[in-house]
């Protein structure tokens, strides 16, 4: 880094000491907030700790209980890598139709962009019991709707193969969220862009693929990454309403997590399975960053 | 604002009238029924989007038989309406909303001073390390948080700051990454053109910051602020952790209070759910005509 | 603009962050304050506790009590953060959990040097589950608590089935509940079991290991846990019971279907003391008897207390003695029972229950006579281990994905998977 520094022009120099300077907040922040108990789980992830009693060092003990010996650990990983697959496309799609939508320069918006944006405000227990409500096999709302055109629904949280989609669309409902994202990314589009096509005798259609989606590739890449971590730490529909069940269906890693930190308390296995679930993410997101040179187009 | 981007502004404010009057010479039937489709079509959508609060709407005015009772009402019988005053009765909910607010406000002043400045960095200027910092900076969002929690509240304990509002306020002045990386992919898409040309005028690297970028990037902010306010109503583990006096708890944490251990009283937690969640939409339905502006407003050549 | 606007931003902080709530106060010299954690629960509301602690400052003057109140939902992460850190944990505080006894303080010197409390002022039972651990005193046991089965007497009218006794059987639970059942108006005759190896299992004879925690085999599998889940099979297939989406939808949060049990929907529901509060304030006339029994075995009741403790991190053990013993002995009990809806675990008070006499505290009070569920599984530390590895075999019946002949093949098949995590188990914790 240093012999990086003596190759700098002076002009390059002063930018770059202004970079650190702005960056300051942050790398203390860091240090404070993050390197401290990142380090802590480390450490903790070669231990054997009970909570109440002093960590026990173990060396590779867990990581190699988990590869080798631990059937749980592979369901937890099969059942979250499958909802990432199903959630992420769901509702990086979903965000961006209904930020379209709500950039339609219609009166009256105002009221139908907090109506949308109701999802993602309520959380919590409450939420919960709507959607067992809403998805009740016999009763439920949604099954009762499908009824009048002629189909059974199925059994939702309470059939295995049900019970994974189930989740993937709770959380797409709460689109209005990210949709809110996109909508402040389209504002980065020049309307000069779509006047010119206009001119040029481009449809809607074409004016979405040629201009829209390219320049919104920063604010797709953004929500690529935001979704992706967001979809591997699910957990709170699963912890609340199907407890992993039925028959491990919805069995997700951060439920795996959470009972062996805070009700098996054995919280050095527990950090090491966190540790290798950040590896999982960071790969994964090295990886999109690697390709976004091909598809994320910035202005400059 | 400087003289370049007005001419521009006026320009496009033309470029838009243009585009009105084309409109409503040529295409005005045809736009009256897409507005129609459009209307019919969020309608039904919305409706599909509200059900779970009109039935939480229904359920808070009913009496605890009713709420279980086959076949279940939308509209109650009798609606209930001192349920609401009972929920406020039973626990100091203005007092807790009063905590959230207090806590909303002093993250938002938090993130506004630390993000931007770290965005810029990232964003705009030239550094040795730069990629390692940002991937850094990225994978503090995937560290589960629960594993964070026993090193922090040791390290918040150590600096006596246990029982006061400092462990939910503090970190909010370093940056939220989530924030950061926001920011980040919205000033890159600001033209550089603009920085240069106030470079050219000798403007400083922190004034092309506060008068060109951040004005610019109002929808950005916007999402900032919204999110903040969201976030912080709603987190419920960190309070818990470090507040210890009944009168400081945020409504987060209050709401928590009418799950008892035997049953909850469903009709008053839906009442207090739904007072709760009204800050947080008023907020937003104000916040979000900010969202519209940033460049496609000014109409600069892209 | 902007930078004049953050100036005044950071002064609004600054202004704001003066006026924050100072919780250090400067304690006087010779008072001693005791940090104390507990819940808001029907039981013991908020208001009842903090006259608790005013009442017991009153005839302490040398002892301050920093009374805590948190929900009943963050209770358990809020300890395990603080004892994981070893650190910022109360002086006095439910230890619920049972992993959380290691850091609990050893009352037996204490015990052993009290004239006014001991062994012998609770109920015997409950001190041994909850007072007991290894070789230690860990705390106190609070109030009593058991699951039973109420039954509605209007239902039982209206179908023609007569009330069920305590003698009752696993088999006339199924036979009552089919004739309870009707379809037409989504009524149910009787729950189902939250969760195996509970009661039910018990009253069979069935437990999960072997006692000495080295063996899955003919246990798990064993003719008693086979006769146990195959009275489940039954249940599930007589339609008599809800579904696990209405019990979960309806039962609240895991506790109990007390909403559905009210509505009159459900004939026949294992539930609770607090359950039984709600029953008679929406005055609804139900019995209550015990979950039934398997003719030739002994019984079991599933039955809490909750041990309340001090941790051995304290600095003023003595005090935090001094205002446990009040809290969890005779006096504080009393007030908890006459300001709120505590069942006390002392048999002299507890005789003192303003409607004692009435036939369903009478029904409450002699299933806390029975063996308890807790006996076992407290001892047992790797019980939920074990039992999450053989979850599937609760999950199939549930769903009615297998037959009744398969039910043995099935705990056969799981065996192996509970073997495994028993030995983790066991090998973590050392023996």
């Amino acid at each position: 880094m240093f012999s990086t520094w003596r190759a700098l022009s002076p002009r390059a120099r002063r930018e770059a000491l202004e970079a650190y300077l702005a960056l300051t907040p942050w790398i203390i922040g860091f240090l404070i907030f993050t390197v401290f108990p990142i380090g802590a789980s480390i450490y903790l992830g070669f231990t054997q700790w009970t909570i109440v009693e002093p960590p026990e060092w173990i060396g590779l003990d867990n990581y190699v209980r988990m590869f080798t010996r631990d059937p749980l650990f592979w369901q937890a990983l099969k059942v979250t890598g499958l909802f990432v697959l199903i959630s992420l496309p769901l509702k990086l799609i979903l965000g961006l139709m209904l930020a379209l939508l709500l950039n339609l320069k219609i009166p009256g918006m105002n009221l139908y962009r907090t109506v949308f944006y109701i999802p993602a405000v309520i959380s919590g227990v409450a939420v919960s019991l709507m959607w067992m409500w809403l998805l009740q096999p016999d009763t439920g709302v949604v099954n009762t709707l499908l009824s009048y055109i002629g189909v059974k629904g199925p059994n939702w949280f309470w059939d295995r193969h049900w019970a994974l989609p189930s989740v993937a669309i709770m959380s797409a409902w709460k689109v209005g969220g990210s949709a809110i994202i996109y909508l402040a990314g389209l504002q980065n589009i020049s309307a000069h862009l779509y006047e010119a096509a206009e001119i040029d005798g481009a449809n809607p259609w074409h004016r979405f693929w040629k201009i829209t989606l390219p320049l919104l590739t920063p604010t797709i890449f953004f929500q690529l990454i935001i979704e992706l971590i967001d979809s591997f730490k699910v957990f709170t529909e699963a912890f609340v309403i199907t407890q992993g069940g039925p028959l491990k269906s919805t069995y997700f890693y951060m439920l795996y997590f959470y009972e062996e930190a805070f009700q098996n308390f054995n919280m050095g296995y527990a950090s090491a399975l966190a540790l290798l679930l950040t590896s999982i993410i960071l790969a994964t997101t090295v990886f999109i960053n690697y390709t976004s040179k091909r598809w994320v187009y910035y202005e400059s | 604002m400087n003289r370049e981007t007005e001419i521009t502004f006026k320009e496009s404010a033309a470029a838009a009238a243009r585009t009105a009057r084309r409109a409503d010479l040529g295409h005005s039937a045809r736009q009256w029924l897409g507005y129609a489709a459009a209307y019919g079509f969020m309608t039904v959508l919305a409706l599909l989007f509200m059900i779970p609060l009109l039935w939480m709407f229904s359920t808070s005015l009913k009496s605890r038989q009713e709420i279980f009772a086959w076949p279940p009402d939308w509209i109650p019988t009798s609606p209930q309406w001192f349920n609401y005053a009972s929920a406020f009765e039973k626990y100091p909910l203005a007092r807790f909303m009063l905590n959230s607010a207090f806590l909303v406000i002093a993250n938002t002043i938090g993130e506004l001073i630390s993000v931007p400045l770290i965005a810029f960095a990232f964003a705009r200027l030239r550094f040795p390390g730069k990629r390692i910092l940002f991937v850094l900076m990225l994978s503090t969002m995937m560290l589960p948080g629960q594993i964070k929690l026993i090193p922090l509240f040791s390290m918040f304990s150590r600096l006596k700051m246990i029982g006061t509002y400092w462990p939910l306020i503090l970190p909010s002045f370093f940056g939220n990454p989530f924030f950061i990386f926001l920011m980040v992919q919205y000033i890159r898409t600001i033209p550089r053109e603009l920085d240069e040309a106030a470079r050219m005028d000798g403007a400083s690297t922190w004034t092309i910051l506060y008068r060109i970028i951040l004005p610019l990037s109002r929808p950005a902010i916007t999402v900032l602020v919204v999110f903040t306010f969201l976030w912080t109503w709603n987190d419920f583990l960190q309070p818990l952790i470090y507040l210890s006096s009944f009168d400081s708890y945020p409504i987060s944490v209050g709401l928590a209070f009418f799950q008892g251990r035997y049953s909850v009283e469903w009709n008053l937690f839906m009442a207090a759910t739904l007072i709760s969640i009204i800050p947080v939409l008023v907020l937003y339905f104000f916040a979000q005509r900010h969202l519209i502006g940033g460049i496609s407003s000014l109409g600069l050549k892209g | 603009m902007m930078q004049r606007v953050s100036t005044r931003w950071i002064a609004l902080l600054v202004l704001v962050a003066l006026i924050l709530p100072n919780v250090i106060t400067l304690a006087q010299d010779n008072v001693v304050t005791i940090e104390w954690w507990t819940v808001n629960s029907e039981e013991y509301s908020e208001e009842a506790q903090r006259g608790l602690a005013a009442q017991f400052e009153a005839t302490h003057p040398n002892i301050r009590v920093n009374v805590t109140v948190l929900p009943e939902s963050g209770f358990d992460e809020r300890m395990t953060t603080t004892l994981g850190a070893g650190e910022g944990a109360p002086d006095v505080a439910f230890f619920w959990n049972t992993n959380w006894y290691p850091q609990a303080l050893d009352l037996t010197p204490y015990i052993e040097a009290d004239p006014d409390l001991g062994p012998e002022t609770y109920f015997e039972n409950f001190w041994l589950t909850r007072a007991v651990w290894q070789d230690k005193i860990v705390g106190l046991p609070l109030g009593v608590g058991a699951n039973f089965v109420m039954y509605n007497k209007a239902v039982f009218d209206e179908a023609g089935v007569e009330y069920p006794t305590a003698d009752w059987t696993t088999d006339d639970y199924l036979e009552m509940a089919a004739a309870l059942a009707d379809p037409d108006q989504r009524r149910w005759g009787g729950d189902r079991p939250r969760g195996p190896f509970r009661a039910i299992w018990r009253n069979y004879g069935a437990f999960p290991y072997s006692d000495d925690s080295t063996t899955v085999d003919g246990f798990l599998n064993s003719d008693a846990s086979v006769a146990a889940y195959t009275w489940l099979w039954d249940l599930v297939a007589s339609g008599a019971t809800p579904t696990p989406a209405d019990l979960e939808i309806l039962g609240t949060e895991g506790t109990g279907p007390i909403d559905l049990f009210l509505a009159g929907r459900l004939a026949m529901a294992t539930l609770n003391q607090g359950h039984m509060l709600n029953a008679i304030d929406a005055g609804v006339e139900f019995g209550i008897v015990p979950e039934p029994q398997v003719e030739g075995n002994e019984r079991y009741v599933n039955a809490w207390s909750l041990t309340a403790s001090i941790w051995s991190g304290t600095q003023h053990p003595d005090e935090a003695y001094e205002f446990l013993s009040y809290w969890v002995g005779p006096e504080g009990q009393r007030y908890l029972m006459e300001n709120g809806n505590l069942f006390p675990s002392i048999p002299e008070v507890l005789a003192e229950y303003e409607n004692a006499e009435t036939d369903y505290a009478q029904a409450f009070f002699s299933v806390l006579e029975y063996r308890q569920v807790a006996e076992w599984t407290n001892a047992h530390p790797c019980n939920s281990t074990v039992l999450r590895a053989a979850v599937d075999a609760w999950d199939l019946i549930n769903l009615g994905e297998i037959e009744r002949d398969q039910v043995e093949a099935t705990l056969d098949g799981l065996v192996e998977p509970s073997q495994a995590a028993l030995d983790e188990c066991v090998a973590r914790l050392g023996g």
